[in-house]
């Protein structure tokens, strides 16, 4: 039995902020998770239910680029799913690593690598123009 | 304040179903979020042109990326199904008081889509590679060699 005179169950206390940071990313990780229930899945469900990847080819993802409507599809399942991703690793880092200098060496990474895959994501996603 | 008198024992939290639940939804989000980065790099080559992404997705037409497409259906899956059981203890006032039968009908949920997707994605990637393959081709074939034989459609 470890002789401590700390009074909590041994777990970091969260600093106390003035700002409701953490509250709006808790609500968030709710209204983004039921959207990407609709797109994840459903995108899930269109390349490998109702089609087969086995047929999945330039023609394929250049017939779907052809209408906005599927590229505004994949754009915010880009969006939601990077925030909703970011933001689930930022709490996983925060809750692991205790490390003050290790945990902010990790979570700037997380935050240069989320913003360069969207950044290329979207740029893809605008600047496809169908070769054949 | 009478838990502020409770000294830590160093021991360890021991929670049961919702405990394994927290940690399980925590190791596929940060798998899912992995492969959503890998996802994004082998898709951002389609601006190579058709030669170059065609290739870059032959790797992926084997049988044990298949094998990888039904585990990450069942991340997918069972993320979300886990998420909206979450959602649901959090914002419906009776939650908490129901969440060991919502961890039922969350897995009974999980097996009722995952079952039938699964059985759809292998026996539809026989169909193909026997179809699309040279005759005499057999299921054993499809499933051991690295590159599929055919060109993509």
């Amino acid at each position: 039995m470890k002789n401590t005179t700390r009074t909590d169950w041994g777990r970091r206390q969260p600093p106390v902020s003035s700002s409701n940071f953490e509250l709006y990313a808790w609500f968030f990780m709710r209204v983004s998770g039921l959207f990407l229930v609709l797109l994840a899945a459903g995108h899930m469900f269109i390349m490998h239910v109702f089609n087969d990847t086995l047929n999945l080819d330039y023609e394929f993802v250049a017939a779907r680029w052809d209408t906005p409507y599927w590229r505004t599809f994949d754009w915010l399942l880009l969006a939601l799913s990077i925030l909703h991703g970011t933001n689930g690793l930022r709490i996983v880092m925060h809750d692991n690593i205790s490390n003050k200098l290790y945990r902010q060496i990790a979570l700037y990474g997380l935050y240069f690598i989320s913003s360069a895959f969207f950044v290329l994501g979207t740029y893809v996603l605008i600047a496809f123009v169908r070769e054949v | 304040m009478q838990n502020q008198n409770i000294v830590s024992t160093g021991g360890v939290y021991k929670g049961r179903t919702g405990m394994w639940l927290y940690l399980f939804h925590r190791i596929t989000g940060v798998a899912l979020f992995g492969y959503l980065l890998l996802h994004i790099i082998s898709t951002a080559l389609i601006l190579a042109g058709p030669e170059i992404y065609e290739g870059a997705e032959a790797i992926y037409k084997n049988f044990y990326f298949r094998l990888g497409e039904v585990g990450l259906m069942a991340a997918v899956l069972a993320h979300a199904i886990n998420g909206l059981r979450i959602i649901t203890v959090d914002l419906w006032s009776k939650g908490s008081d129901y969440q060991k039968s919502l961890n039922i009908v969350a897995l009974l949920i999980f097996i009722g889509i995952f079952v039938p997707t699964t059985y759809q994605m292998i026996t539809s990637y026989f169909d193909i590679c026997i179809e699309k393959s040279s005759a005499g081709t057999t299921i054993v074939d499809c499933m051991v060699r690295p590159l599929p034989d055919w060109k993509s459609k």
